[in-house]
């Protein structure tokens, strides 16, 4: 269920005209990142009415918060972006008074997580994940054959795979950072490289299954996924779950599944932050020490199918989510799983280009 | 051909000596309950120039569009030339018109709506292109040819319009209301232009008019037209003096019509009672007493004094309105019975004493000049 | 000053200040950015000038500008505009011409239906008409549905994300743009033009290509160019209905200011698009001055 409650621009005018002190709060997420109650709980709670914006992409949150009085109080940006925009000083530190929660999160992910942000100074953990691939288990075994195992990044960047399964569609995420360090990872190269020679080899593998790929976009197959409109999908482990949840309720006989490729993958976390700009710093803290409740994190999980960096929570968490691999991965993948890296702003210039070109095939 | 006599002076209508050349039978034009044009039959010979006459609505334009193919009839037959022109597209009939509005084409120039004719035709270019030049020195436009239409005065346009309607050489030309745009001194001057290029062309012309007047001027025949139906059809002079009713005598110039019945209908005597009293016709047969019908009298046919008047009818009454035209004058005369009458008199080279506003005077016409009118 | 004196010159202020506020402003801002250098900071790119040791340092750089010039992406994007917008302008004139000429020559209550019916779309947000269109034509959707249902295909058609989907989605929406202006003129199309050129030979086709086209062209003209204006710079369509590859310039422009953070660069993607669109928005202005002429 997406919350859509209101567009930015109403979030913008309604932050501008009331006070800071008014008990409201806006949070611009990621779309399908939350689960159906969660808002209404913490309305319940506080007394805080919560206006409820999405966004399906980094670069878009960091447009947004570069460009200044966004008017957002808690924003979720991945930790590798997080990372550049507290050195742009985007966000304030968390008054870690107002985060009692902070005692249920778990001390090595948030260890983990403080690579990107000292000391946790700015940031919580909301939930983490992989990017790898989702696909539909029908149209792979009626091109790929039966016995075909689903279980490398060879699946899309092997233009001979790759081109059997362009008729049903192939959909990429639209975010530079994470494909092109998979496509690196793939030819064998450093998917935490910052050299431009790698990021070239990547972008012209990609080039190579290019004709193959139907879109890049980082939200819609989620849907797509789940009515059977495209079979393959590199995404977020929650929103390929996401799909699966989708298909079995719609009973279509679509099944959609989740692998973290052989090869390795990227782990990443979406952390929760506020702005130095806030309107509303305290039912910003409020919120965020809302969500590190046990029980509120666990319900979110259980919806979304992410992970979440709250160890308290844990004993809350369906069995079916805690055991699945593609979640929880196995110490065996765990050891494949790269971190996201942070470029400097050139590296980020040559990245969108090569991105850009990709896309357009130009 | 040069020597052939014009229409005018052959009259075919007379003795029925000629087939017509275009025949009109029985045509009904209905608009949903509405009948434009009611059932009418007309024979046009060749060379004439004949008026369809009326007021606004009466259906003459839509007779014309039948003609020319716009108009689809309801029912009857028309033929051109021994040809039925039914389902004949209008692009295919031997016809050609000049619209009211001329409709030039606005985008292209003098020479090109003329020609356009041509060209449609499949005339080679430069033919045309001659024919174009020849028709324009004959309506004086010489020198026009590159003009757009909107740069041309209503004279002007209204030339091109007649040229582009002629230069395909049409059997049958149809015009509707040709010199309705134009000041009254221009339109004098080209009622003259217009007979001068029908009879050189030797083309047969309808017009449309509602310009009584224009009518008289141009035409071989007139047929006068009254709510879809033809009233009367005659030369200008027999309509003018023998109107066949009320309606034609009132549209065709000026007129004084008094309401009356039959008192004596003998051989040798008519007359009829009116409000104004007893009026003397010339006898017609067919009549009966107290039968009720009208007396038309011309204005020019009466006389004014201030003294009595030696007359086969006289009446007396009082001027109400006096209004100078130059050559004449027009009375209006108050009758004791109520009806006003229009009187008009030459005026003398020094009349010093003319008759004038407020004054008694007497009014006179012969038997003659008592038309009697049935309908 | 009297009263009609300060009237007349309010009545000659709101459409400048109205230009000045809306115009000229945001297009100084941003032609000032075009002229910065990225950076990652709030706002992201740097200021026009800065206070450097007491002295002002002017920070005015065309290398945005030359970018443009190296990196053939963006001409291939202003090209591929161009020719989106030149083909679907011409689909729409094919399809909205007789449209607007059935309108025109219909009589009168049915008229005033079928203009509504043209307007009646406006009442539903375009957004919402868009994603629509995302419903008929997806691989699963409505359209494939029924031609497979009709077996006139095997297989589903495959036009969601494709230039296909983009020149409906584009002839769709900008369908009423150009039939109300070409309505406009053609109703007042005298019909006795039409007449007179039958009654001189020619036939209906013949009629029309002469007369009737030739004196709509001012109509078809400003129709084209309400249609081709806005699809240059479209990016709404091509983002939903279009593929990766659907390569126009405002999608460009939302990849670079979005995409890349690369506000310097969009601003002059954007300057350029501005100048661009200058060309048409002048053939208008003389094509209606002519018109205003006839």
């Amino acid at each position: 269920m997406k919350y859509r409650l209101t567009t930015a621009l109403i979030a913008l005018a309604a932050a501008g005209a009331v006070q800071a002190q008014d008990n409201v709060l806006h949070v611009y997420n990621w779309s399908d990142y939350i689960a159906e109650d969660t808002l209404e709980k913490f309305t319940a709670e506080t007394g805080i009415e919560v206006t409820y914006d999405v966004y399906d992409s980094n670069e878009v949150l960091e447009a947004k918060m570069l460009a200044g009085s966004s008017g957002y109080d808690v924003v979720v940006p991945t930790s590798d972006f997080l990372q550049r925009q507290i050195a742009a000083g985007v966000y304030g530190t968390l008054d870690k008074s107002k985060l009692p929660n902070l005692a249920n999160m778990d001390a090595d992910l948030m260890a983990g997580a403080s690579a990107y942000d000292a000391g946790n100074e700015h940031a919580v953990i909301y939930m983490w994940g992989t990017t790898g691939i989702g696909y539909n288990v029908a149209a792979i075994a009626e091109r790929l054959g039966d016995d075909f195992e689903v279980d490398s990044w060879s699946l899309i960047f092997d233009p001979e795979i790759s081109a059997k399964l362009a008729d049903c569609g192939i959909s990429l995420l639209d975010a530079p950072t994470e494909i092109l360090p998979a496509a690196m990872n793939y030819l064998g190269l450093d998917p935490n490289s910052s050299a431009k020679a790698d990021f070239e080899a990547g972008a012209a593998l990609l080039e190579t299954v290019r004709p193959n790929i139907r879109y890049f976009h980082s939200s819609q197959y989620i849907s797509d996924l789940a009515n059977g409109d495209t079979c393959v999908a590199v995404g977020w482990s929650g929103d390929v779950f996401q799909a699966q949840a989708r298909a079995d309720e719609a009973d279509n006989g679509v099944e959609v599944a989740y692998v973290i490729p052989k090869e390795g993958a990227l782990q990443w976390f979406d952390m929760l932050a506020i702005p130095a700009d806030a309107p509303h710093p305290d039912a910003a803290h409020a919120f965020i020490n809302f969500i590190m409740d046990a029980q509120i994190t666990a319900d979110i999980t259980n919806y979304v199918w992410y992970a979440n960096g709250n160890a308290a929570s844990m004993s809350l968490v369906d069995e079916e989510i805690t055991s699945d691999p593609g979640i929880f991965p196995t110490e065996a993948a765990k050891a494949g799983l790269w971190a996201s890296t942070v470029y400097s702003a050139r590296t980020d210039r040559v990245i969108s280009r090569l991105w850009t070109r990709v896309k357009t095939g130009q | 051909m040069a020597e052939e006599l014009s229409a005018c002076e052959r009259r075919p209508w007379v003795e029925a000596t000629e087939t017509p050349f275009v025949r009109i039978k029985g045509i009904t034009k209905m608009f949903g309950d509405l009948a434009a044009v009611d059932d009418v039959s007309l024979d046009i010979y060749r060379g004439e120039l004949f008026c369809l006459l009326g007021g606004s609505g009466c259906g003459k334009s839509t007779l014309l569009r039948m003609l020319a193919g716009f108009e689809t009839p309801t029912a009857g037959t028309i033929e051109i030339d021994g040809q039925d022109m039914a389902g004949v597209a209008a692009n295919l009939r031997p016809t050609n018109m000049m619209f009211q509005s001329y409709a030039l084409f606005p985008h292209m120039s003098v020479e090109k709506n003329v020609a356009y004719g041509l060209l449609r035709e499949g005339v080679p270019k430069p033919e045309a292109m001659q024919r174009t030049a020849d028709m324009l020195s004959m309506v004086k436009l010489d020198g026009f040819a590159n003009r757009k239409p909107h740069q041309l005065s209503g004279g002007q346009q209204q030339r091109v319009a007649l040229a582009r309607s002629l230069i395909k050489q049409p059997k049958l030309l149809l015009l509707d209301e040709p010199l309705g745009a134009l000041d009254k001194k221009l339109r004098e001057e080209t009622q003259f232009e217009l007979i001068r290029i029908q009879e050189d062309l030797g083309v047969t012309f309808i017009v449309v008019t509602h310009d009584q007047e224009e009518a008289m001027t141009l035409s071989t025949r007139i047929g006068v037209m009254d709510a879809g139906k033809i009233v009367q059809v005659g030369e200008p002079r027999e309509i003018y003096e023998t109107p066949n009713s009320k309606y034609v005598a009132d549209f065709i110039g000026s007129v004084n019509i008094f309401d009356g019945e039959v008192d004596v209908a003998a051989p040798d005597l008519m007359r009829v009672n009116t409000a104004e009293g007893a009026i003397v016709c010339e006898p017609m047969a067919g009549l009966t007493a107290k039968q009720k019908l009208h007396i038309a009298v011309r204005p020019e046919r009466m006389q004014l004094s201030r003294t009595p008047i030696e007359a086969a009818n006289t009446m007396r009454g009082m001027v109400m309105e006096v209004a100078y035209m130059g050559n004449l004058s027009v009375y209006r005369v108050q009758l004791p019975g109520g009806q006003c009458l229009k009187v008009t008199a030459a005026n003398g080279l020094h009349d010093e004493n003319p008759i004038t506003w407020d004054e008694e005077v007497h009014i006179g016409w012969s038997a003659a000049a008592s038309t009697v009118l049935v309908k | 000053m009297s009263n009609s004196k300060l009237a007349r010159r309010f009545v000659i202020a709101v459409p400048n200040i109205w230009l000045i506020l809306f115009f000229m402003i945001p297009f100084l801002v941003v032609l000032k950015i075009s002229l910065a250098e990225p950076r990652i900071a709030i706002p992201p790119y740097s200021p026009l000038w800065e206070w450097v040791n007491g002295e002002i340092k002017f920070n005015i750089n065309f290398e945005n500008y030359a970018y443009m010039w190296e990196d053939t992406l963006y001409i291939n994007a202003y090209l591929s505009s161009i020719k989106i917008a030149a083909i679907s302008t011409l689909l729409t004139l094919l399809i909205g011409y007789p449209m607007a000429h059935y309108i025109a020559r219909s009589p009168e209550p049915k008229r005033s239906i079928l203009l509504l019916l043209v307007i009646l779309p406006f009442w539903t947000s375009f957004l919402l008409r868009v994603y629509a269109w995302i419903g008929i034509l997806k691989t699963k959707g409505i359209l494939n549905a029924v031609l497979l249902w009709a077996g006139i295909i095997d297989e589903p058609l495959i036009i969601m994300q494709t230039d296909i989907a983009v020149y409906i989605g584009i002839v769709y929406t900008y369908l009423p743009f150009l039939i109300l202006p070409l309505y406009a003129n053609l109703v007042k199309l005298d019909d006795t033009l039409l007449e007179a050129s039958r009654d001189l030979g020619a036939s209906r086709i013949s009629s029309f290509f002469r007369i009737t086209l030739p004196l709509s062209m001012p109509g078809i003209i400003a129709g084209c160019m309400l249609v081709f204006i806005p699809v240059l710079g479209e990016y709404v369509i091509p983002a939903l209905l279009g593929g990766p590859d659907t390569l126009m310039i405002g999608k460009v422009l939302w990849t670079e200011y979005f995409g890349n953070r690369d506000w310097p660069v969009a601003s002059a993607v954007a300057i350029v698009m501005l100048i661009i669109m200058l060309i048409p928005i002048m053939v208008l202005r003389r094509a209606q001055s002519k018109g205003a002429e006839i």
